[in-house]
């Protein structure tokens, strides 16, 4: 009988089942250049050392740990450091935190960069037993302010605003429509919000049909087949504009329109966070641009106000922008990039009001 | 035997069926209507019956209607087969590794390729469900709990959030029929997993009614014992059609990377295929009733996101995000009435004298 050789491939096939089921997902692979032992092992001891904790995830997203990392590079070369004195842990597991920052201070870096909300407690709570050591935290909004911690934040609004100042005059058909992740998240309405008024500022009639995700928020960013089916229901709506703001759930909506009648045409996409012509190669044949958080310019800033010692505590707003048009520029006329020019002037200096929280 | 047990079947299903074609009448009258004259002027009927709400429904009724028939395949040769959200998770990640090795290819090409993959690794799954639950006589519901289990923990576990998918299916308007008026955009300007899952419908139905495979299946799924005294070979029949059953399930997957989205995410058929199961038991284990079903399901889901988008009620959202949900119970528990699942489903078979 060969059957108690079946029995035990079953058992064992269940039992990988039941194994596999239980690993976690592994946030990456180890990088080639980096490890986690690569911030303590540096031999030489500079004047000046910066570090940075990714989120969950490689330093190579095409997302916000990259442009962060992308940061820390630009400003240290611009300060002249050596090339063991700026390093990266990415973090493999959302508990590692704690111990990956604490590595940096244990190696005496004098400015350590943590990437993504996710970090805002790890962060402080290393700051305060750490009042020589200054952070940088993206996108961690300070409610108390420490003296060593910057929150690098934006006003989505504003780069909503540039993108409905776009969407607006793109638009032929008077519709547009924006696909979102959940209103419970304050950055994704202010998007919405800036977007909206940036439309009507161009044309006051024009319709703009946005809808948030359904979802509980650990769906709503995940979600890219609600975000596509909800993008082509948009466009049988009338819509010829369309911006996805919502993670994956937005990609999912850029990647529905690139496949659309028109695309690129008579139908275009907006992305959002960073210059998603990177991110979603897919959309290329609609995306017109991102309204993006500049997070690089952002942490070459700071980096530097902490090496010349005027590092600010609390909340540090970043520039928000448009991303380049890339394949689109000429479609583009000269008289709307000028128009984003001067509205994008117009909010820095706040002679434009976006409405958003008021 | 098998005369009976059809006629039984089918004059339980005409009135049912009459009562739904009156409904899908009623339904693409209204649609008509509404597109087409001052009518679509009141919010409210657009947003019952505009083009995007049926076209939503369309998207979001394929891969419920594809893991209906899946069930219907198995359990209508008595295998029971919770599986199908395992199954069709399984060809949604191998349609999406198929696709990603293969942007280099034409986009056509690696398309058609994925999709085969899809359906080769549901397939798969089929086959391994049916080894479970005939070789090795396991519990047939536990059997399917592993399938799902093991497709979530090995699709995340082998998930490279850094692979890319280029390019997903585009809709190819069928010549002619595209241009009639709302029928031909929600119908017939479509990409071709929507057409082929409604063409499988026929299909399914056809082949389960209509030919000596579907008689013999319905026999092995209804009184083992009988079909096998008759000289077929019952298990054989569970195997292929299981198998089958897995390949539609992995063909729902391949639409949800290929046609849907263009890209994997983890746990991405998100209890699409115990819909599947709900629509197949609302639809009777017949394949029309689970189109039925199926497009009864997605049309709550276009609606609640209808609602959404118009905006036109201050109901707050968690209640409309429930709709889809409870249309599901109330179907299951309530307006299903009385469904008979096939009698010999979810018993091992044992030839006589065999052990």
């Amino acid at each position: 009988m060969n059957s108690s050789r079946l029995i035990t491939l079953f058992t064992i096939l269940t039992a990988l089942a039941l194994v596999l089921a239980a690993c976690p997902a592994p946030a990456a692979m180890p990088a080639a250049d980096a490890d986690s032992s690569a911030a303590t092992d540096d031999g030489m001891a500079g004047e000046f050392k910066v570090g940075l904790v990714t989120d969950v995830g490689r330093v190579n997203d095409r997302s916000f740990n990259q442009s962060a990392w992308e940061g820390v590079v630009a400003a240290a070369e611009g300060l002249g450091l050596a090339e063991d004195d700026f390093k990266y842990i990415e973090t493999q597991d959302a508990k590692d935190y704690a111990d990956n920052i604490q590595q940096f201070i244990d190696a005496d870096y004098n400015v350590i960069v943590s990437v993504g909300f996710a970090l805002a407690d790890a962060t402080n709570t290393a700051a305060k037993d750490n009042p020589d050591v200054f952070f940088i935290g993206i996108d961690q909004f300070q409610g108390e302010t420490l003296p060593n911690v910057a929150g690098l934040i934006f006003n989505e609004d504003h780069s909503g605003y540039l993108a409905g100042v776009l969407a607006g005059s793109l638009s032929q058909s008077g519709t547009i429509a924006a696909v979102l992740g959940t209103d419970l998240v304050p950055p994704v309405v202010a998007f919405n919000e800036g977007y909206i008024a940036g439309a009507k500022s161009v044309n006051p009639d024009i319709n703009v049909i946005s809808t948030y995700h359904p979802g509980e928020i650990s769906q709503a960013f995940v979600d890219p087949e609600w975000g596509a089916a909800t993008a082509k229901q948009a466009l049988d709506q009338g819509a010829d504009v369309i911006f996805g703001a919502g993670g994956i759930t937005g990609n999912g909506a850029l990647q529905e329109i690139a496949t659309a009648e028109g695309a690129g045409e008579t139908v275009f996409c907006i992305g959002v966070d960073t210059d998603q012509w990177n991110t979603v190669p897919a959309a290329h044949p609609c995306l017109v641009s991102s309204a993006m958080k500049l997070i690089t310019p952002g942490v070459v800033d700071l980096v530097n106000l902490a090496s010349e010692g005027a590092f600010p505590g609390g909340n540090y707003f970043g520039d928000a922008d448009l991303a380049p048009f890339h394949d689109f520029d000429d479609m583009v006329p000269q008289e709307l990039k000028d128009l984003l020019e001067e509205t994008k002037a117009g909010l820095i200096d706040g002679s434009i009001d976006t409405g958003y929280g008021n | 035997m098998s005369a009976i047990a059809k006629l039984s079947t089918t004059s339980r299903m005409s009135r049912r069926a009459a009562i739904s074609l009156v409904l899908a009448l009623a339904l693409v009258a209204m649609a008509v209507l509404v597109n087409k004259t001052p009518l679509g002027e009141h919010t409210w009927l657009r947003v019952l019956f505009g083009i995007s709400a049926l076209n939503f429904t369309l998207r979001a009724t394929v891969p419920l209607v594809l893991g209906a028939l899946s069930g219907i395949l198995c359990e209508r040769s008595g295998i029971i087969n919770i599986g199908i959200e395992g199954m069709m998770l399984a060809g949604a990640f191998a349609g999406f590794v198929a696709k990603t090795s293969t942007n280099h290819w034409p986009l056509t090409v690696s398309l058609i390729f994925s999709v085969a993959v899809a359906v080769a690794v549901g397939g798969l799954m089929g086959a391994v469900h049916a080894l479970f639950s005939i070789r090795f006589r396991m519990d047939q519901i536990i059997s399917g709990t592993v399938i799902i289990i093991l497709a979530l923990g090995a699709s995340s576990y082998l998930y490279n959030r850094d692979a890319i998918a280029e390019g997903k299916f585009s809709s190819i308007p069928v010549p002619g029929l595209s241009q009639i008026d709302v029928i031909g955009p929600v119908l017939f300007d479509n990409p071709p997993i929507t057409y082929l899952a409604l063409i499988l419908v026929l299909v399914v139905h056809v082949a389960l009614f209509y030919t000596r495979w579907g008689l013999r299946t319905r026999a092995v799924g209804e009184h083992p014992r009988a079909a096998d005294s008759v000289g077929i070979n019952v298990n054989r029949y569970r195997y292929v059609n299981t198998s089958l059953g897995g390949m539609l399930a992995g063909l729902a997957g391949a639409f949800l990377v290929l046609e849907a989205v263009g890209q994997f995410q983890e746990g991405m058929t998100a209890g699409r295929g115990f819909i599947s199961l709900a629509a197949m038991i609302f639809g009777n284990w017949n394949p029309f009733g689970a189109l039925g079903a199926a497009a009864l399901f997605g049309y709550t889901q276009a609606l609640q996101n209808e609602l959404l988008l118009a905006g036109v009620t201050q109901v707050p959202r968690q209640f409309i995000s429930m709709l889809p949900y409870v249309v599901t119970i109330v179907a299951v528990s309530g307006l299903v009435g009385r469904v008979r699942p096939p009698a010999a489903e979810g018993k091992v078979y044992e030839t006589e004298g065999s052990a």
